[in-house]
């Protein structure tokens, strides 16, 4: 009360003062950081006004006020100044002392936002700053590559708008989606596939949580990392800032590093393979036209090159704009946005993107503040097959061959035409034209997700406050699939009283969660520091599927459902999840020195068996920064922090909603209903556990010039959910169940360095590598698991995601056969391989999961002139390449395309390192013969960026002004046959939400695609 | 004092309205039904009864399947087709003899398993059921379950009368209890058998004489009956199952109308098809496109083609005149599964059963047992409704042959040349004939299999042994 008295007796006093002696003046000056460089941004604000500024580019600033009021200076990241103004009064230069270790180290873990230095478990935060060097992808997931010891990162694939596959320290499931991190957006969960909704040009900060101590505050979805992202706002008390940023570019596919073989390759090739007794050979044209005669020269002269047919250059484009300010009471930040990524396969558009987004944050009363953050965005995405089959373009590019035309042709070598005038497309030896079915099969989708976040806090006392939060994701999802009425697959299989087939389906997905909490804080000023938080929360997921699909369509242009003459399916679905949670959580440090937190929390799941649907999961960490002990005086040395956290976390992704039920479906069969088994209910099934301990040390040194991070991790995860395959006999599939226990370690480390630091002149370098091990300690009945992949088997004591195959023992040189090894180690033909259990396949040992990963950059700034390059590398995992197979059959498939390296068969006695003998291609089977190292270092990005000094600006009405050109996926290293990136194997086989093993094979899923572009970023 | 009232009212107000209970975390799905609740009624078990069925026209069963179905399969590994180059060539290794535990018919061992699970599922809960039509449901049930384990055991095991050890050696599992975590052992094809006929003996005495289309009737039961006999070697069994099959056979001039629909003449049991049920574009199994832009998987093999003569209706029934105009090629397309009349989209009923089977079972069983003048005249019931006019007459070994060149003929594309050559005890041979409609073109690339092959029995899946520890691989694999 005493304090609150002598607070109001200053006011009083200072009002008096202001009476007295009112005279306003201007002052100005520079803002510089603790190494002499100008801080842009900084808040300048007279003390108790509504009035303020920004610093700008080169730090300086100009603002008016009066002789007795106060100058508050504040950046993120520096301790707040105060400068009080006197008649004297006229320049004020500052120098600004960070406050923390590092510069951008605020750290948001959900429910509470803290500095870096009080933090006791390993979170990695980037910030707006780093995310705007970055922007060039559609999807944020993707910019989270290379960027954070322990993370690991897979591009799904190279289709526009498409995301990566995020695993945080390890597969912490055996399966897919519950593998993935939690994304939290502004207190909403959202799901990764949905990730590219929201603008890398709205974000201010993503914070990864990867230790238990802060993933248990999300106890039951945080098993495997928690990935909080935090959408900007304004700043209080400053003019609306205008942030202008476009950028446009091309596209293409990343270069191949082998060549197919061109019309004449392929056609001799043929003629070898019919010599050596491939009798399929014999209906090719490498040997139905004689080498010379003219229908050979009609071939070559009318030969293509698939790829420059099938795909195209395209473009990338994004604009952006945001205003962002606010009042003393208020503060906002508004944008809109446009992307589009047109993608590479030529007659079909690839994504793009509309979305728009205001924060709003304001003081209702003194006691009550409201803060509402609500996004939309609307994105559009043509969809092109991606399966392992004639419909899928990047199949076509490889097989068709190359003496196969575009069109059908006349003898003159012209294009036939159709009863339309239109030429007719080839189907080649496929039977299928993808040229003409891109246009005459268009598939298409279309979402729109809302995200709207509502936080109302009530202040009861400086120490307790109260907030109620909404936090809504609202995805509504439309697909459209037309099989046109004259098209190509019409032509095929279509039904000529009802031609054209049109699929329209959708999803309606909310996922609506309600938190009330109740904070206690204490800053007491002997040095205790202690935040306590209560939190009672209730989140529910339902999803509304529809599906409409009719025939018999009038005409082509003819879409919607209505113009159909009879509907063939109509179908709604409806789900549901829910979840309540109760939790605790305390932090508490002494004068930053002495660190220590803990948690507890409770869930309940829907989707658990009765009395099973609790689980409790709780953590504790503790922390030391000896650097500012006193004993301690190392001035090389500004933090030492020695941390360790242990906990549990709990998962529930992996089993279906209703898996402990016992269910039947409905289908149709001709009479009426037909009642269909649809799953074998588990009521014992029950949390996935995992449990984390980390041991973590961070050294800042040198004026915070070089800054490293080391941190252990064991991550141990029992009663594992999946659903357990039955054997075929039993005719049922699969059953949910807890299963056996996994356990990942790893070791991360990350180190970034200013080599040098002068005003004019920056070079920072950093990098990080998070080394990974995995293991299968326990399996139901110790049985093996065969999941959901190619060839990929779980085995007690073995590494997680090993290729199971037949191995290869190369070529016999003295047949020409292919040799495997048997069971015994010894090498036989295929036919005369021992028999075996096993089928003489074995655990390779190797696996899709990297044994290391990680990124580094390099980054340059004189002058303005800005150099950024940015590294990713993975080592250690193994791809199973089947695209390669699909072009390198030794005979088995002569119909389709090959690339040059297949003529490199056996021929004679003697040969070394050739590919089997087309003579012994029955004897051609799945082995590890095309299972490769999947190792690369790839610069995904390097910018070249200018920004206009403030001088150049001055009688510009622009604050700042940055131009750059950026490129991706410009350099790869690599000896991997194709592009090494590989997430996807075939997605219509196993999409993204069902991948297991990312990475674990190739099969003409969309390849990655390089970029060129330039933008400029302007605000004023 | 008061602006804490107002906070308090406040947050009271706020948790009041919002808070939900624990009751929220009972959830009962929308789309799906709790078991126990699904098998009451009399109309539960109809849906059920429906439901057991409705898995014979999975991919793998009496679907289309590129991997090979029940539907291809038996055809495709004979002499009956020809690969044709045009195509996408699907199902080539089972055409070439190539099949490995790494590439073999999964798909039709697990959607016949589902079938059984389907029919045990609804055995198991119709035991507490004492209403209206049980006795035909469970005779169905029990068929159902027995023709999927006759397939099975066809597919992966000996027939007995294939070779002397054939009943010794192993089956495939006999399985008749709907659970999930059976790991069944394979049981001796004797076994198997023995199993098929008790079913089929219950089911032939407790079914309907008629039921909906799409369902097992009396007729059905027995003529599967007559061929479990027939692959047993019980002649005179098969001749008495056969006899009691009263639907007669498709005359002649119903032969073409029977495979686009516009009859059913001779049917014992077929699978309606239409678009707003099941809508099963089944016939890409053989080809797509229409008759002059056809892309066929697999033709009339040439040989196949020529041993019917124009006096034979099903020379019109059964092969398409067809041509790929763009490509220059003519072919002896598949018409059984073609299409409805204008048609070419491959949707046609699933026909399973046929009166004809009964008459040529019992035909040969008639010889075997020596009774060849009864033999002859069952055997001509047959080509009085398909031949304008033939010879006829034979005894001995020509009377043998006669009768199965007739089941060739009758049944080619219809899931029957692979278990005939095989229990028989013949090769596969192929002539060597291209895919094209006059012979040229290219040949099939592996030609022969002799009859000792090990081939004869399919392997089991890799995935397959896996899952099940008490499963053994079929020797030679």
């Amino acid at each position: 009360m005493t304090t609150k008295f002598s607070g109001i007796l200053t006011l009083l006093l200072a009002f008096i003062v202001q009476i007295s002696f009112a005279q306003e003046k201007t002052i100005s000056g520079t803002v510089t950081d603790d190494i002499d460089l100008p801080l842009p941004g900084v808040n300048i604000i007279v003390k108790g006004t509504n009035s303020g500024t920004q610093s700008d580019f080169d730090g300086n600033y100009s603002i008016s006020a009066e002789v007795g009021q106060t100058l508050v200076f504040s950046y993120l990241g520096f301790t707040t100044q105060e400068v009080a103004i006197t008649p004297s009064t006229n320049t004020v230069n500052l120098q600004l002392q960070p406050d923390a270790a590092e510069l951008d180290a605020v750290v948001v873990t959900g429910y509470t936002r803290r500095n870096q230095t009080v933090q006791t478990s390993a979170v990695v935060a980037i910030s707006a700053e780093e995310i705007n060097q970055l922007t060039p992808t559609t999807s944020i997931d993707n910019l989270l590559q290379g960027k954070a010891a322990g993370v690991q990162v897979t591009a799904a694939n190279g289709k526009p708008g498409q995301g990566a596959f995020v695993r945080i320290r390890g597969m912490g499931s055996l399966v897919a989606g519950a593998s993935s991190p939690l994304y939290i957006v502004d207190g909403a969960p959202i799901r990764e596939q949905d990730l590219a909704s929201i603008a890398n040009e709205d974000i201010e900060n993503i914070t990864i949580l990867k230790d238990a101590a802060v993933t248990a505050q999300y106890g039951s979805r945080g098993a495997n990392g928690v990935v909080v992202i935090t959408t900007k706002s304004g700043n209080r008390n400053t003019e609306a800032k205008v942030r202008f940023s476009s950028r446009y570019g091309v596209i293409s596919k990343t270069k191949d590093n082998f060549s197919m073989m061109d019309a004449e390759q392929k056609m001799q090739y043929e003629a070898e393979l019919f010599a050596l007794g491939v009798v399929a050979a014999g209906s090719r044209p490498g040997v139905t036209t004689a080498p010379g005669s003219p229908e050979r020269q009609f071939l070559l002269d009318n030969a293509n090159d698939w790829q420059d047919v099938l795909l195209k250059d395209g473009i990338v484009q994004s604009n952006n704009v945001s205003f962002s300010g606010g009042a003393e009471k208020v503060d906002y930040f508004f944008s809109v946005g446009h992307d589009r990524n047109t993608g590479i396969i030529d007659n079909i558009n690839g994504f793009e993107r509309l979305n728009t987004r205001l924060n709003l944050n304001f003081d209702a009363k003194e006691w009550l503040s409201v803060s509402a953050n609500v996004g939309y965005s609307r994105s559009l995405s043509d969809e092109p097959r991606d399966r392992n089959n004639v419909q899928n373009p990047f199949r076509a590019m490889y097989i068709y061959n190359a003496y196969e035309p575009e069109f059908q042709l006349d003898e003159n070598g012209n294009p036939e035409l159709d009863a339309n005038g239109d030429p007719i497309y080839n189907p080649t030896h496929q039977g299928f034209s993808i040229r003409g079915a891109l246009l005459s099969e268009p598939e298409n989708t279309i979402t729109n997700v809302t995200l709207a976040s509502v936080n109302t806090t009530v202040k009861f006392t400086d120490n307790f406050t109260y907030t109620f939060g909404t936090a809504i994701n609202h995805v509504n999802y439309r697909r459209e699939s037309y099989s046109k009425p004259g098209g190509i697959l019409q032509n095929l299989i279509g039904d000529p009283d009802f031609p054209g087939l049109k699929t329209d389906n959708g999803a309606q997905r909310l996922d609506m969660t309600l938190s009330n909490r109740l904070n206690y804080s204490l800053n007491s000023e002997s040095g205790h520091n202690l935040n306590v938080l209560g939190l009672f929360e209730y989140n529910f997921n339902e999803n509304n599927f529809y599906r409409v699909t009719s025939r018999g369509f009038p005409s082509a242009l003819l879409t919607t459902q209505i113009n159909a003459a009879e509907v063939t399916i109509g179908s709604t679905n409806r789900n549901r999840l829910t979840l309540l949670s109760y939790g605790l959580f305390a932090d508490y440090n002494f004068r930053e020195k002495y660190l220590a937190s803990a948690s507890i929390r409770t869930d309940g799941s829907s989707n658990f068996g009765k009395g099973k649907e609790f689980g409790t999961f709780y953590s504790a960490s503790v922390g030391w920064n000896i650097a500012k002990e006193d004993f301690f005086a190392v001035d090389a040395v500004n933090d030492f922090k020695i941390r360790a956290s242990y906990g549990t976390v709990g998962n529930r992704n992996g089993i279906g909603r209703y898996a402990p039920q016992d269910l039947v479906a409905f289908g149709a069969y001709p009479g009426g209903s037909a009642t269909i088994p649809a799953n074998v209910g588990n009521p014992e099934l029950q949390w996935e556990t995992t449990e984390t301990s980390n041991i973590g040390v961070e050294l800042n040194m040198f004026n915070n010039r070089l800054r490293t991070v080391v941190d252990y991790f064991k991550r141990n995860t029992t009663d594992l959910l999946f659903t357990i395959p039955t054997a075929d006999e039993s005719g049922v599939g699969g059953i949910g169940g807890n299963l056996g226990e996994i356990e990942n370690t790893g070791f991360e480390v990350s180190l970034q360095g200013d080599i040098i630091r002068k005003p004019s002149f920056t070079w920072t370098m950093g990098g990080n590598a998070g080394f990974m091990d995995n293991k299968i300690i326990e399996l139901p009945d110790g049985e093996d698991i065969i999941p959901n992949a190619f060839n990929i088997l779980y085995r007690e004591g073995e590494a997680l995601n090993q290729h199971y195959l037949l191995q290869y023992a190369g070529v016999d040189p003295n047949t020409g056969a292919p040799l495997y090894f048997g069971e015994d180690g010894g090498t036989y033909r295929f036919d005369d391989l021992p028999e075996s259990e096993s089928d003489n396949r074995v655990l390779t040992g190797k696996s899709s999961i990297p044994e290391v990963e990680g990124g580094f950059f390099t980054n340059f700034s004189y002058k303005g002139i800005g150099l950024r390059a940015d590294f990713i590398f993975k080592a250690g995992n193994y791809i199973n390449n089947f695209n390669r197979a699909a072009i390198e059959t030794d005979g088995v498939s002569p119909n389709g395309n090959h690339h040059v390296g297949a003529f490199n068969y056996w021929q004679q006695p003697g040969d070394t390192n050739v590919l089997p003998s087309p003579i012994y291609r029955t004897e051609v089977q799945a082995s590890d013969r095309f299972l490769e190292k999947g190792d690369f270092i790839r610069m995904r990005n390097i910018v070249l960026s200018y920004n206009f000094p403030s001088a150049l600006l001055e009688r510009s009405p622009l604050n700042s002004l940055r131009v750059y050109v950026q490129g991706q996926n410009l350099l790869t290293f690599t000896e991997f046959f194709g592009d090494p990136e590989v997430g996807i194997s075939s997605g219509e086989t196993i999409d993204f939400v069902n991948t297991v093993a990312p990475g674990e094979a190739t099969l003409f899923s969309y390849p990655q695609t390089k970029s060129f572009q330039v933008g400029i970023d302007v605000s004023f | 004092m008061k602006k804490i009232v107002y906070k308090i009212l406040f947050t009271v107000l706020i948790i009041g309205g919002f808070t939900s209970c624990d009751k929220e975390l009972e959830q009962i799905p929308y789309d799906q039904f709790a078991s126990e609740n699904a098998f009451v009624t009399a109309s539960d078990f109809e849906n059920g009864i429906r439901g057991a069925y409705s898995a014979l026209t999975r991919a793998g069963y009496y679907g289309s399947s590129d991997a090979g179905s029940m539907l291809s399969l038996p055809d495709v590994i004979s002499d009956n087709v020809t690969l044709a180059q045009r195509g996408r060539r699907t199902k080539r290794y089972l055409h070439e003899f190539e099949y490995f535990p790494t590439a073999t018919v999964r798909g039709f061992y697990g959607d016949a398993y589902t079938v059984i699970y389907r029919a045990n599922n609804l055995l198991f809960y119709i035991e507490d059921f004492e209403g209206e039509n049980r006795a035909n449901i469970e005779a169905e049930a029990r068929a159902l379950r027995a023709m999927a384990h006759f397939d099975l055991v066809s597919v992966y095991g000996k027939i007995p009368t294939q070779s002397g050890d054939a009943n010794g050696s192993l089956g495939v599992a006999y399985v008749t209890e709907p659970d999930p975590l059976v790991e069944p052992a394979r049981v001796s094809v004797g076994e198997v058998y023995e199993n098929i006929i008790n079913d089929l003996t219950f089911a032939a005495a407790n079914i309907n004489a008629n039921n909906d289309p799409g369902r097992l009737n009396k007729d059905a039961v027995n003529t599967l009956l007559s061929r479990a006999y027939l692959y047993m070697g019980q002649w005179q069994n098969a001749i008495n199952a056969a006899n009691n099959v009263s639907t007669a056979i498709a005359p002649r001039e119903s032969v073409v109308g029977i495979w686009d629909d516009t009859n059913q003449d001779g049917l014992l049991f077929y699978i309606p098809n239409e678009a707003t049920v099941l809508n099963l574009n089944i016939g890409v199994t053989w080809s797509q496109g229409n008759v002059t832009t056809l892309i066929p998987e697999y033709v009339a093999s040439y040989e196949l083609f020529q041993l019917y003569n124009d006096e034979d209706i099903r020379k019109e029934g059964y092969i398409l005149p067809a041509a790929n105009n763009a490509s220059n090629m003519e072919f002896n397309a598949i018409r059984k599964l073609f299409g409805r009349p204008g048609q070419f989209n491959g949707q046609v009923d699933i026909k399973i059963l046929r009166a004809e089977e009964a008459i040529l079972n019992k035909a040969e069983a008639q010889y075997e047992l020596g009774q060849t003048g009864q033999a002859l005249t069952t055997l001509n019931q047959l080509r009085d409704n398909r031949y304008t006019s033939y010879t006829g007459g034979e005894t001995g070994t020509a009377l043998r042959d006669a009768i199965r060149l007739e089941r060739r003929l009758e049944f080619a594309f219809e899931y029957k040349r692979f278990f005939d050559l095989k229990r028989w005890g013949l090769p596969i041979q192929r002539e060597n004939f291209g895919d094209l409609a006059d012979g040229t073109g290219t040949p099939s690339e592996n030609l022969n299999l002799p009859a000792s092959s090990f081939r004869f029995q399919l392997p089991f899946a890799n995935g397959s042994l896996d899952l099940n520890p008490n499963l053994v691989q079929n020797p030679g694999y």
